[in-house]
């Protein structure tokens, strides 16, 4: 009987309804498992590619600068003009939508315009460095969004696992074993009340069996007196059972008061 | 060499064609008579005309040397400063040709002495003004061409030698050539000076 | 008969700039430069050098930029010094070096007013040296009409926006397009210019400037390739001073592909060995961009032009008592700028095995 329990009267009806909420809480605890297995896969993959396309993103951004310096190597300082002449944007990022076993993750996808407004900056030099330039940008661009989409997804995902586990460990360990106890406790009242009533019956039926004897005793003595004399004996008898019957009752009744 | 010298070039010989046709046209022509001219012309003025020549054209290019070398020695010696006191050399070269001129001027005055005129036109003496004209002319020209020659190999000499101290000796030995050149008219000079007899 | 009078005017000068001229890196210090580990070890090789303390007040993270503007600052001080000790001719000479950047100003200029940017804030990036007198006055200019009636006819490039543009034209023509029009137009009169003082600063210079001029011709040929910019446009900027004048500049205008620009080069003798060396280190393999022969073989023609830039300019300080060694000291000490960012960008990057591709100037 140790443990919280929940507040409940310890009837069959009880019994009967938290037998289900714990059938139900182990049907819960173990498709949140599995969700929280599945999602922890994902997670791990997730990682592994956060991983991958960090390091990617070191040396393509790595690439992406030294190709600047190469294009200030061979035409100064451009950024202002292709800044000012930029009108439209050639590279755009789009966000769709991916469910993993329930969780909404947001994806982020590159899409790239052909052409450019600067296409002829550095025309008299350089023009070459600043197009490969422009292009060595744009995967760094894109690796960019890809780590972001898996950053994103990541930090989502990261929440969501946190959020389920506590709520298997919660169901295992608050939920489960207070259904339990509240079950075994049930039980245990049933069976302590049972067993009373048990014994009540018991002492009733001793006592009924010792008024019987008494009665039948008294009714051979009377039976035999009442030869002698027939009217003498019947009245004490019916005020004696009386009086031993009376107490019994009371105590039975006023025990189940406590009790309940 | 610009328009300017073209100009100088056709209004002299413009000028000289017209005032010889003048001449020629008017009836005056016996009066462009160059034997005359050199008849009747002072000895004295030959000799002195010489002289000055002599020591002029020679101070001319020294002073052209020196301000052509010293230009590049005073920029050269802005970032290299070591060049100074040994690029004084070159400045010392152009300086030489001056004294060459004085020199000759010098022994061209003693040449000349103070006499009367019924004495003046001798042949002696018509010689020793001509000798000390073309003499001191020669001298003056050599000298003139001697220092800018030395002046612009010495201006070479300062810029190669703040640029690299090894280059120095190989351009002065240029400049020595150069510098030699000078002594050319400065011999030939002496030798037209000395036949030539002393006014008196 | 230049060494007769150049003296009188600019002996000084030369004398000083030949100076100048010593202070440039020498190859060993730039294998010094490349092997240091940090920007902090680069900044004190450089203290060793002519550029002497010139980033010591700055604060300890240098950026490379912060280098290569230090850097043009001492190259910038060393002009004005130059410039305000010239007389006639050399003083209109040394105006001519400070056009080509006057024209990438006013086109700086001119990009921001068209899209109403503060002009303050532009004045900053100009390159110093070519700040004229009236720019602040563009503060005033709101759009381009004003901008040129007010501000580029005082300018000494009025002449050449008078000679190929419109007002109108500034509106809606390609920056780049005026800007490589009024490059033309510029090299076309500094050449005459030249000309003009004639003699061996002719003789140097336009050496330099036409291959300035065919080196712009063949980079707008082969940058237009895939572009919007029509055949006529194209020729239109092409300078008309190069060695490729006028045949090549002409196969040039209608050239399509890399291979035509090779062909016309093979004219000339200079030229021809451009692409040779780029063809076969494109073959070897260049980098990332090796897959796309146009590109590689532009990517190196580009280094080479610069290589050859050098090689030029170093052959002007050849010859005593003329001017072109004024422009040549301006160009190679704009080269060693570019270096040294190299260089700096290289270190700051942890680049290693690219840090030898820049050029020794001697």
């Amino acid at each position: 009987m140790s443990g919280p329990r929940e507040a409940i009267f310890p009837t069959r009806m009880a019994l009967t309804n938290t037998k289900l909420r714990l059938k139900g809480a182990q049907t819960g605890h173990s498709l949140l498992a599995k969700k929280r297995d599945a999602l922890m896969t994902r997670f791990r993959a997730i990682l592994r590619k956060v991983d991958e396309a960090k390091r990617k993103m070191g040396r393509v951004m790595q690439l992406a600068s030294f190709s600047l310096a190469e294009v200030t190597y061979a035409t100064g300082d451009i950024a202002y003009l292709v800044q000012e002449q930029a009108k439209n944007a050639s590279f755009r990022v789009k966000a769709a939508q991916e469910n993993v076993s329930g969780v909404v993750l947001p994806t982020f996808e590159v899409d790239r315009v052909a052409g450019s407004d600067f296409n002829l900056t550095g025309l008299g030099r350089g023009g070459q460095q600043v197009i490969k330039s422009k292009e060595v940008y744009a995967k760094a661009l894109e690796t960019l969004v890809e780590l972001a989409s898996l950053q994103t997804a990541f930090m989502i995902l990261d929440e969501v696992i946190r959020a389920t586990n506590r709520r298997v460990n919660a169901i295992e360990h608050v939920v489960i074993p207070r259904l339990e106890n509240t079950i075994k406790f049930i039980i245990s009242e049933l069976d302590e009340m049972d067993r009373e009533e048990f014994y009540r019956l018991k002492k009733v039926q001793g006592k009924k069996k010792r008024d019987a004897e008494a009665a039948e005793a008294l009714k051979k003595k009377l039976a035999i007196e009442a030869g002698e004399a027939a009217e003498e004996s019947a009245k004490p008898v019916s005020v004696l059972v009386d009086e031993e019957v009376g107490p019994g009752d009371l105590l039975a009744t006023k025990d189940e008061d406590v009790i309940f | 060499m610009g328009y300017g010298s073209y100009a100088t070039l056709g209004l002299t010989t413009a000028t000289a064609v017209s005032v010889g046709l003048y001449l020629l046209l008017t009836g005056k022509g016996e009066t462009f008579n160059v034997g005359a001219f050199l008849e009747e012309t002072s000895p004295y003025a030959w000799a002195s005309v010489g002289i000055g020549l002599c020591l002029g054209l020679s101070v001319l290019g020294a002073g052209w040397g020196i301000f052509l070398t010293g230009a590049s020695i005073l920029g050269g010696g802005v970032r290299a400063p070591r060049i100074r006191t040994k690029n004084l050399i070159s400045i010392v070269f152009c300086e030489v040709v001056a004294i060459y001129g004085v020199i000759m001027a010098i022994v061209f005055v003693q040449k000349v002495e103070s006499v009367p005129e019924a004495k003046l036109y001798t042949p002696s003496n018509y010689f020793t003004g001509f000798a000390l004209f073309w003499g001191g002319l020669t001298v003056g020209l050599c000298n003139l061409f001697c220092g800018i020659a030395v002046g612009m190999t010495g201006s070479t000499a300062a810029i190669a030698d703040a640029a690299d101290p090894t280059l120095f000796v190989r351009i002065l030995v240029v400049e020595v050539f150069a510098s030699i050149m000078g002594l050319f008219g400065l011999i030939i000079g002496l030798l037209v000076g000395g036949k030539a007899a002393n006014i008196e | 008969m230049e060494g007769l009078f150049f003296n009188v005017s600019a002996g000084f000068l030369e004398g000083i700039l030949r100076g100048y001229k010593a202070g440039l890196l020498t190859q060993a210090q730039y294998a010094t430069l490349t092997q240091c580990e940090t920007l902090e070890d680069f900044r004190m090789q450089l203290s060793a050098t002519d550029y002497g303390n010139f980033l010591a007040n700055e604060p300890l993270p240098i950026s490379t930029s912060k280098i290569s503007d230090k850097a043009t600052q001492v190259m910038v001080d060393q002009f004005h010094y130059l410039r305000s000790n010239a007389v006639a001719p050399l003083d209109k000479f040394l105006d001519y070096i400070t056009y080509a950047y006057m024209i990438d100003n006013v086109i700086l200029l001119i990009t921001g007013t068209l899209h109403e940017r503060d002009t303050h804030e532009l004045l900053e990036r100009c390159h110093p040296l070519g700040v004229f007198d009236t720019m602040p006055a563009l503060c005033v200019a709101t759009n381009v009409e004003e901008l040129y009636q007010s501000v580029l006819v005082e300018t000494p490039l009025a002449p050449y926006f008078r000679e190929c543009l419109s007002a109108s034209d500034l509106d809606d023509l390609n920056i780049e397009i005026i800007r490589n029009t009024l490059y033309k137009a510029y090299l076309e009169d500094f050449d005459n210019f030249c000309q003009s003082i004639g003699g061996p600063t002719y003789d140097a210079m336009h050496r330099i400037l036409a291959f300035e001029a065919d080196r712009r011709t063949i980079n707008i040929t082969i940058n237009s390739f895939g572009t919007d910019l029509s055949k006529e446009q194209r020729a239109r900027l092409f300078p008309t001073i190069g060695n490729l004048f006028p045949a090549g500049n002409n196969l040039l205008a209608k050239a399509d592909e890399i291979e035509q620009v090779r062909a016309v080069c093979d004219y000339v003798a200079e030229y021809r060995h451009f692409f040779d060396a780029a063809a076969s280190s494109a073959s070897r393999g260049n980098g990332g961009a090796g897959d796309d022969p146009t590109s590689a073989i532009a990517a190196t023609l580009e280094d080479r032009f610069f290589a050859t830039e050098v090689h030029l300019n170093k052959l002007s300080f050849l010859q005593q008592f003329q001017y072109s060694i004024f422009f040549s000291y301006f160009k190679l000490k704009e080269q060693e700028i570019r270096s040294l960012t190299w260089i700096a960008e290289c270190i700051a990057q942890d680049a290693r095995d690219r840090i030898q591709d820049f050029i020794t100037i001697f």
